[in-house]
């Protein structure tokens, strides 16, 4: 059995709990996301039309599924989408995670670049330099800056926290 | 196409010899970009190195900058270990570093469980390995001598070194051989050593290879396996290294793993 993973696929957290990233999941991938990764939650930020037959797949597999609509970091509502995202993240009853956009390039590079920043503390140039891998080096000055200046408060249960936002709190 | 590459880089060198020099130091790609290159197929410093004139002229320039370099290296300098570089960089990112903050090396991932990859750590990255990825082992690829500040690190935060030399396959006739790889993914796949984290010095080249081999002890597609290595190593993705990953010979290490138990490398 040869398994596809999607396009950009990565693993973002895996001490504890698991969060994956990549691009949009193709029929071709389904093996792999289902005999692998055992998902629990699936984020999609994008905007196109979630296909029948992956969301077919998705019930299948009782993958609770988020669609976070965003075309980019321009959006005006992109602060409360953002949270929806954080919410999700910071539920430890969610994981595993995969958070896809089309590609797993900008949109994604934007949420894993918040993520690094608020939830555990990386250095700017560390957040900047994972972005360019999966971006390929490409066009992004928009979506750095938005992961530099962007900043939230939310409220969430404490007790569901995963471990690695505890542990970066408690240091 | 390669001679309106040349082209290119000589009018820069006429019009904007600054950003040029400073734009070949670097191994971002920028240059490439700057030239409406950055399909990721056209990597500038090869180009230099197959032209000879280019070549001397460029380091004719070099040198007006840096009277002190000897001689322009290119690519391969990446798979060298330069202690003075290494230095140079440690202590500038030092002293602009905030101390809340954790600072992956370069080039650092994720590969799969506690698997990571990186080039090489530099002492302002020793915390972040050390507290957040709680490191257990450090497999290095590079055949030179670790560093001293390393290996301290290393004792006082009870990290294991495993060190497998080699030297990166150089086009056309420099090849990783296969048994030594084979050695490395022992240590590598190996639960008890995790989390490790595996590096060479860039992280792109040796690891990349490395990786791309446990990518096919997971079964994954050689597509995706060189999409990935492609994506660490841009701008400077070589053939061979990919050939090398398909071409390994997976015989002995997929016994020892099944006899070992190690496989499938958990998530």
């Amino acid at each position: 059995m040869v398994y596809i993973p999607p396009l950009n696929f990565a693993p973002v957290i895996s001490t504890e709990v698991l969060l994956y990233r990549s691009g949009f999941p193709m029929p071709l991938n389904y093996p792999f996301i289902k005999d692998q990764l055992h998902l629990r939650t699936v984020i999609y930020v994008g905007d196109k039309e979630i296909a029948d037959d992956y969301k077919e797949f998705l019930d299948e597999q009782n993958i609770s599924y988020h669609y976070i609509h965003m075309n980019s970091c321009l959006d005006p509502e992109i602060h409360q989408q953002m949270d929806r995202v954080l919410r999700l993240v910071l539920d430890i009853e969610n994981y595993p995670i995969l958070i896809h956009s089309n590609k797993g390039k900008h949109r994604v590079g934007v949420v894993v670049g918040i993520i690094r920043k608020l939830l555990q503390g990386w250095s700017t140039t560390g957040i900047y330099q994972e972005y360019g891998i999966f971006s390929g080096g490409l066009k992004g000055a928009a979506d750095l800056e938005f992961i530099t200046m962007f900043n939230t408060e939310l409220t969430v249960d404490k007790r569901k926290l995963p471990d690695f936002v505890r542990n970066f709190e408690s240091t | 196409m390669e001679d309106s590459l040349k082209g290119k880089i000589r009018q820069m060198m006429h019009e904007d010899s600054e950003t040029l020099v400073r734009s070949l130091e670097r191994e971002d790609g920028v240059l490439e970009l700057k030239m409406g290159l950055d399909s990721g197929k056209f990597d500038v410093h090869n180009a230099i190195s197959e032209d000879d004139d280019l070549k001397q002229e460029l380091e004719d320039l070099i040198r007006k900058f840096y009277p002190e370099k000897k001689e322009f290296t290119e690519e391969d300098v990446d798979d060298v270990f330069d202690e003075d570089e290494y230095k140079a960089q440690s202590s500038a990112v030092r002293r602009s570093s905030v101390v809340e903050e954790v600072i992956p090396p370069e080039n650092f991932s994720h590969v799969v469980g506690e698997i990571y990859r990186s080039s090489f750590p530099r002492p302002e990255n020793f915390a972040f390995l050390q507290k957040r990825i709680k490191l257990k082992s450090i497999l290095v690829l590079i055949p030179e001598e670790y560093p001293q500040e390393n290996r301290e690190f290393m004792e006082d935060a009870g990290i294991k070194l495993f060190q497998v030399g080699m030297s990166g396959n150089k086009e056309p006739f420099v090849n990783i051989p296969s048994d030594i790889l084979t050695r490395a993914l022992e240590v590598a796949i190996n639960p008890a050593n995790h989390p490790i984290l595996i590096h060479c010095n860039r992280g792109k080249h040796r690891t990349g290879c490395l990786v791309g081999c446990i990518r096919r002890l997971q079964n994954w597609s050689l597509t995706m396996i060189f999409d990935e290595y492609r994506r660490f190593a841009f701008p400077k993705a070589r053939a061979l290294d990919q050939q090398f990953i398909e071409m390994y010979d997976d015989h002995v290490i997929k016994k020892n793993a099944h006899e070992n138990n190690w496989l499938p490398i958990k998530w």
